[in-house]
């Protein structure tokens, strides 16, 4: 049986040490749900030879 | 110059006229205090008032100049501070309840190179929590817009804007995480400056996102930006990533011609279906003020730039929930529930999505500096609608959906330049016809490129007026 997404942020939280109060777990989802999504747009990008530098080289 | 006129001068303006033994330190103190006693009840734009602290340091300041010292061009004059940099001896909240009793025993190297500038700090200025946003029940109250009370000042650093627009400090310091600074700047139509990452020291500014915070000028004029960035920038051994280039004079290029400057705008930014259309038609207004200014206006692309909003939460909020890890295990009850849920969805982001998102704001540099091969200034809406109600700001989200629309859209405009590690500025681009609000005009530029950019910015500043109107509740409350 598929999880709620409720469910699924409840699980991930518990994974990792943090607990979300009920009341707030259906926005603390949406908030996760909808980025994963617009991450998941970026799949399409070929990103096979980037590193991802914190700090970027100075170039006055 | 009456005493009333006094807290409406600019930065510059003020230091001019102390310099000159027009006026004393102690007088333009006493004016700007006795506007904060009137009307910060009302705009909560201050957390912390230093008001014997700020008298004693006009008083010593007025005893400099009696004595003929030399003095900088920020001297005398009465700044405030977001309440994120640390102050020493002097509460430093972050905004948040878990802040409430941090006093800090050493003061940040941007707050300590503002005294070396002579500068008079007058306080310390609200924020929503963590230099976040969204926050509902604010600890020390709701920062209200002085163009319209009802409406967001922006954020996060909402007192920095706030102060300005109401005239309750000559100068400020916000924050600029994702445009933190820019933002609030836009939405008090007053000036807010991201400096390029490293250019001034992050040392003793409590972080949200390591890699893209910095301190952000905020002010009522370009020149004055310029004297503030001057003040504070450069090399800092207390914070290793900041550059040893040179600082230069800021004020140096302002009011040199824009012959031949190369403005860009921004076309994804530009054409989105969903920017208001009275900001896009101030967009195209401006576009207009440079051509007659001079400058070769042409259009770039950045294709990624829609996606910035996603990518600035997925790589900056991750690593923001890192850093408040224990806060987040064991205070959490202590959070605002905007705080706490942005928070706990930013934690659970799984490593590979973080390492896309990270890798994805290179490419998305790379594009800006395509652009920037392209022209010498950028082109936007600083943010793609006027002010917001700060009902509809502190809602909670109703669906992923609206999560897109309110969290990551807006940010496309403000995170792009903060993941980029560029500099860029928000200036008075105009307002809305009614009601009247401020419109940002925002401009980037290379890394390091403040110089020109504060010329872009001047030019255009010099050749309109936005600057020169003033918030309806700053004026009603003088008359």
């Amino acid at each position: 049986m598929a999880w709620s997404k409720e469910e699924r942020v409840r699980e991930l939280a518990r994974l990792i040490g943090i607990s979300i109060v009920p009341e707030e777990e259906t926005e603390v989802a949406d908030r996760f749900e909808s980025l994963m999504k617009e991450l998941d747009e970026l799949v399409s990008l070929d990103l096979a030879d980037i590193e991802p530098v914190t700090i970027f080289p100075e170039e006055p | 110059m009456t005493t009333h006129e006094l807290p409406f001068q600019s930065a510059a303006a003020t230091a001019q006229a102390i310099a000159a033994k027009q006026v004393s330190p102690v007088e333009v103190v006493h004016a700007y205090l006795e506007r904060i006693d009137r009307l910060d009840d009302t705009l909560h734009a201050y957390i912390t008032v230093c008001r014997e602290a700020a008298l004693d340091a006009a008083r010593r300041a007025e005893r400099a100049i009696m004595q003929g010292e030399k003095l900088g061009p920020l001297y005398g004059v009465p700044v405030a501070v977001k309440d994120q940099f640390w102050t020493r001896g002097l509460l430093t909240t972050n905004g948040s309840r878990v802040y409430r009793d941090f006093v800090p025993d050493d003061d940040a190297t941007m707050v300590a190179r503002l005294a070396q500038a002579g500068t008079i700090l007058l306080g310390k200025l609200n924020l929503s929590e963590l230099a976040m946003g969204g926050t509902r029940n604010p600890p020390w109250g709701i920062t209200r817009n002085p163009w319209d009370l009802e409406r967001t000042p922006g954020e996060s650093s909402s007192g920095s804007g706030a102060a300005l627009a109401a005239h309750l400090c000559a100068a400020s310091v916000g924050e600029d995480t994702g445009g933190s600074g820019r933002g609030p700047a836009a939405y008090c139509s007053v000036v807010g400056l991201r400096p390029t990452y490293t250019r001034v020291s992050r040392y003793g500014m409590t972080p949200m996102c390591w890699f893209t915070d910095t301190a952000a000028p905020m002010t009522k004029t370009v020149e004055d930006c310029a004297l503030v960035l001057g003040a504070i920038a450069g090399y800092d051994p207390k914070d290793p990533t900041t550059s040893r280039q040179p600082v230069p004079d800021y004020t140096a290029p302002l009011g040199q011609s824009l012959n031949g400057m190369r403005v860009a705008v921004i076309r994804e930014l530009f054409e989105h279906d969903d920017i208001h259309p009275e900001v896009k038609q101030a967009i195209a207004a401006a576009l207009e003020v440079f051509r007659e200014l001079g400058a070769e206006v042409r259009e770039v692309s950045i294709p990624l730039i829609p996606h910035a909003g996603a990518i600035f939460v997925g790589a900056g909020d991750t690593a923001g929930a890192g850093a408040r890890d224990e806060i987040l295990r064991t205070r959490a009850d202590e959070l605002d529930p905007a705080s706490r849920t942005r928070l706990q969805s930013a934690a659970l982001v799984p490593a590979q999505v973080y390492h896309r998102a990270m890798k994805a704001r290179v490419v998305l540099r790379q594009q800006f500096m395509a652009a920037l091969d392209q022209a010498d200034v950028l082109v936007s809406a600083m943010s793609p609608f006027p002010p917001l109600l700060h009902t509809s700001l502190t809602a909670p989200f109703a669906g992923a959906d609206d999560v897109r629309f309110r969290f990551f859209f807006r940010r496309s405009y403000s995170a792009s330049y903060a993941l980029a590690a560029l500099p860029a500025i928000s200036i008075p681009g105009g307002f809305t016809s009614d009601p009247a609000l401020p419109i940002g005009l925002q401009l980037g530029a290379r890394p390091f490129a403040e110089a020109k950019l504060l010329q872009a910015a001047h030019a255009y500043e010099q050749a309109t007026t936005w600057h020169q109107r003033r918030a309806p509740f700053a004026v009603e409350a003088t008359a």
